[in-house]
């Protein structure tokens, strides 16, 4: 009796924790089938897809703008993806880890592709392959734009009001 | 005889196009393979100043615009060292070119390059484009980013490969597209090169703040 009231214990407990335990935002690991899946997606919806890594000054310098993005537009049809270049063996210790350090809200994938010659030309000729890069498209309402460079928040809000 | 001085004209034509094309510098997306490519006189870690007419015997170079900062250049340093020993005994040896700012990017400083040349025991010039000037004259974007340019019988230089180093940045052992050794290859052969235009990820170079 006491054994298995020890065992109710212990999976109560067990379930109190993992019910506590931090939600963690999730990273998905995806692969470049993925990717232009999603870059072909229909729906009438503005998808902001950011290219980033944990390692690049200059994209984490502008991450906050894109959370802002995020909030800013959570009731409209503007879904803002956070595609981290980051190797995949580094998905926890990280890129997960700097997730929530930062508190990121918006979506975030890994892509695991480690032949950048194999896939950059197929989602966009003119992208060099450097980061920060980010495309904003709207496949219903036929809207693209792609831009390599580092943004301003206030470039990227304006990216975003074009094309929405 | 009219007749045949028509084609003759638009010879002409074509050939005056083609130099007023020929003169007009390279845009602001940099050069593109089959492009002359300019020397350069950028400093060393050594302290010495470094051009490609100092290499007297070489049949071209390996162009590499690298850093210290960016995890995708200190992935390729070895892989960089081994195109260097193999290739500059062909003729080809390896000039890295340190692009960045160090006022935005401070482990680019010359003193920091000084010191990982020294780690690394690199082979080859590790140079710094303090004005930014040949990094935006090639037109490079990120680091790494190699251009292979070919000696010409008048002593010009040509742009034969843009590029990346190979098909997998994390491990050398599973590379099995080795994209700048085989225009090397193809170079030192004689032959035309394959693929000359190959692309990867990498770190934005940093450009100096206005």
């Amino acid at each position: 009796m006491t054994q298995k009231l020890n065992l109710l214990l212990a999976s109560l407990l067990l379930l109190l924790l993992t019910a506590t335990a931090a939600p963690a935002q999730d990273v998905k690991v995806i692969k470049f089938e993925d990717l232009k899946a999603l870059r072909k997606n229909p729906a009438d919806t503005l998808y902001v897809v950011n290219f980033w890594a944990t390692w690049c000054k200059p994209c984490i310098k502008e991450l906050p703008y894109f959370e802002a993005a995020n909030q800013k537009y959570k009731n409209q049809p503007v879904k803002v993806i956070l595609v981290s270049m980051d190797a995949v063996e580094d998905v926890d210790t990280r890129v997960r880890a700097f997730m929530q350090k930062r508190g990121l809200k918006s979506e975030v994938v890994l892509l695991d592709e480690v032949d950048g010659n194999s896939w950059i030309d197929k989602l966009e000729p003119k992208w060099s392959g450097a980061i920060p890069a980010t495309m904003v498209f709207n496949n219903k309402r036929g809207r693209y734009e792609f831009r390599e460079a580092e943004m301003t928040e206030a470039e990227l809000m304006a990216l975003i009001e074009k094309h929405k | 005889m009219k007749k045949q001085k028509l084609p003759l004209v638009y010879f002409m034509c074509l050939l005056l196009v083609g130099a007023l094309l020929s003169a007009v510098p390279a845009s602001e997306n940099g050069y593109q393979v089959g492009d002359k490519a300019r020397d350069f006189k950028l400093k060393n870690v050594d302290g010495k100043m470094v051009s490609m007419a100092d290499f007297k015997d070489a049949k071209g170079f390996i162009v590499t615009f690298t850093c210290n900062s960016c995890p995708y250049s200190v992935a390729y340093e070895d892989r960089l060292i081994e195109l260097h020993n193999t290739y500059a005994p062909k003729g080809y040896p390896l000039i890295a070119i340190n692009p960045n700012d160090a006022k935005v990017s401070p482990r680019d400083s010359y003193e920091a390059m000084q010191v990982r040349a020294r780690e690394k025991n690199f082979p080859f010039p590790y140079l710094l484009d303090g004005t930014q000037e040949i990094t935006k004259t090639y037109g490079a974007t990120r680091t790494p980013h190699i251009y292979i340019v070919q000696k010409q019988t008048d002593g010009s230089l040509k742009v034969a490969y843009i590029g990346t180093v190979d098909d997998n940045y994390k491990d050398a052992a599973k590379a099995e597209k080795k994209y700048a050794e085989e225009a090397l290859n193809e170079l030192v052969s004689g032959k035309p090169v394959s693929q000359p235009n190959t692309k990867a990820i990498g770190c934005t170079i940093k450009w100096k703040e206005a």
